[in-house]
């Protein structure tokens, strides 16, 4: 998946430092920064960033001014103006210049991602930004989480799930995700991996006897302990962002299929030395 | 679990499927549960938070999933649980349970649910809660829907 360019002209260090930072853990990447007019011309003929975020004051000319030479050099160029001021003359003034979106600073990490997702989508579409801001960081839980709760190396692997069931032999956790977006976690693998697992989790040897139930009781606090991380983590990329996780559900049988007819949802496959294990992270379509 | 905190789902059942073109449900029996549910062949599970911590699931026979997604697709045949039929008991539980969520703020009670998850396949056991739940028997033009609710 190719990076989206954006390049930050502001005169301020600070607000230059802001908007990196909010880009940071996303599949946005900074390709240029520029202090003045004249170096965002220069800047944007050297580096064709696929969008801009502008301010309004800048040293030797306005944003406004300053759109209006990048747009002398490529009428295609995307401006999104980020100022202080945001005002219906500001506004008429910077539209006839060229610039299509207007945000007011302080710009919150989930105002300046939409916008960017919204005038890039051709670019980077809801399928890219869950996967590079959501799943990768499920992902990582995933992994640091089997490490630390059940003491082993995995590797991972991401896909985005075409088929739209699951099949499910063995046991399943399923935890809801409320807020911005919706969607919901589903840990599952087969039974001799969950008790593989839980004996190694419970500090058991492998030989040791573990009762089916309380084996489901460990995966099921690891489905609970992985949702609650990630999304913790989500919520700490886009700071206002506010998802919560559900009480956790476990569905255990064999030849169960569990299906996600309209989610947006990717797999993710970690292999540990008991046996594979798969967690699907979805979201609702439309967001 | 407070046996009041039903109601709400209840109610959503028999307001939103007269909406849909069913006659209007009835109940036909509740009960306090403690161990797992099983899935008489499809199940979803929707989960709820903020207020109040929980799930709900909704558990039917395939052939009364059929049912309901031929109705809700205006009559139209459902041969098979595919995916047409499994998207349309899947909105149906997010309906139900906006619409409960809606009754449980009119009790002060504010939550957010989740998307749905959908399970096909019989006598596999479902899991909501460590404690007890509770479980309502609904009655749509002869096919038996079961509610179960666990708040934690």
């Amino acid at each position: 998946m190719e990076k989206v360019k954006v390049m930050v002209v502001d005169d301020s260090r600070i607000s230059r430092m802001m908007v990196s930072s909010m880009l940071a853990k996303t599949n946005f990447e900074i390709c240029a920064m520029a202090e003045n007019c004249a170096q965002a011309v220069a800047l944007y003929a050297k580096t064709k960033p696929d969008v801009v975020t502008m301010d309004m004051n800048l040293p030797d000319e306005d944003g406004i001014e300053c759109t209006s030479r990048i747009h002398a050099i490529d009428p295609k160029a995307k401006i999104i103006m980020i100022s202080a001021m945001k005002d219906a003359k500001l506004i008429m003034r910077g539209r006839m210049a060229g610039i299509s979106a207007f945000l007011q600073k302080p710009v919150s990490t989930n105002e300046l991602i939409d916008t960017l997702m919204i005038m890039c989508k051709d670019n980077v579409g809801t399928v890219a930004t869950y996967r590079e801001s959501y799943v990768t960081t499920f992902a990582k839980v995933l992994q640091q989480t089997l490490m630390q709760v059940f003491g082993v190396q995995s590797e991972i692997e991401i896909a985005q799930n075409d088929e739209t069931v699951l099949q499910v032999d063995g046991v399943a956790v399923v935890v809801g995700i409320v807020g911005e977006p919706r969607g919901r976690v589903a840990l599952y693998m087969d039974s001799d991996t969950m008790f593989g697992l839980s004996k190694a989790m419970l500090g058991m040897n492998q030989e040791d006897d573990l009762s089916s139930e309380e084996a489901e009781a460990a995966i099921e606090e690891a489905g609970n302990i992985i949702s609650g991380r990630g999304v913790s983590k989500v919520n700490d990329i886009f700071k206002d962002r506010e998802m919560r996780v559900t009480p956790p559900g476990t569905i255990v049988g064999s030849d169960i299929v569990l299906s996600n007819p309209d989610l947006i949802a990717f797999n993710i496959k970690a292999k540990t030395p008991y046996g594979d294990v798969y967690m699907n992270v979805g979201f609702a379509r439309g967001v | 679990m407070d046996v009041k905190l039903v109601n709400p789902f209840i109610d959503a059942f028999t307001t939103v499927l007269p909406q849909m073109g069913f006659p209007t449900p009835t109940r036909t029996g509740m009960s306090v549960k403690e161990k797992s549910a099983t899935s008489l062949g499809v199940a979803v599970i929707v989960g709820f938070t903020k207020e109040i911590r929980g799930s709900v699931v909704y558990n039917m026979s395939e052939e009364t999933a059929k049912f309901i997604a031929s109705t809700m697709m205006m009559g139209m045949p459902v041969e098979s649980f595919d995916e047409m039929a499994q998207s349309a008991i899947s909105e149906m539980s997010n309906m139900l349970t906006a619409n409960a969520a809606t009754n449980l703020t009119a009790l002060g009670l504010e939550v957010d649910i989740s998307t749905p998850s959908l399970t096909v396949g019989a006598d596999c056991q479902i899991k909501i809660s460590n404690e007890q739940y509770l479980t309502i028997m609904m009655d749509v033009s002869g096919h038996a829907v079961e509610i179960d609710v666990a708040v934690q």
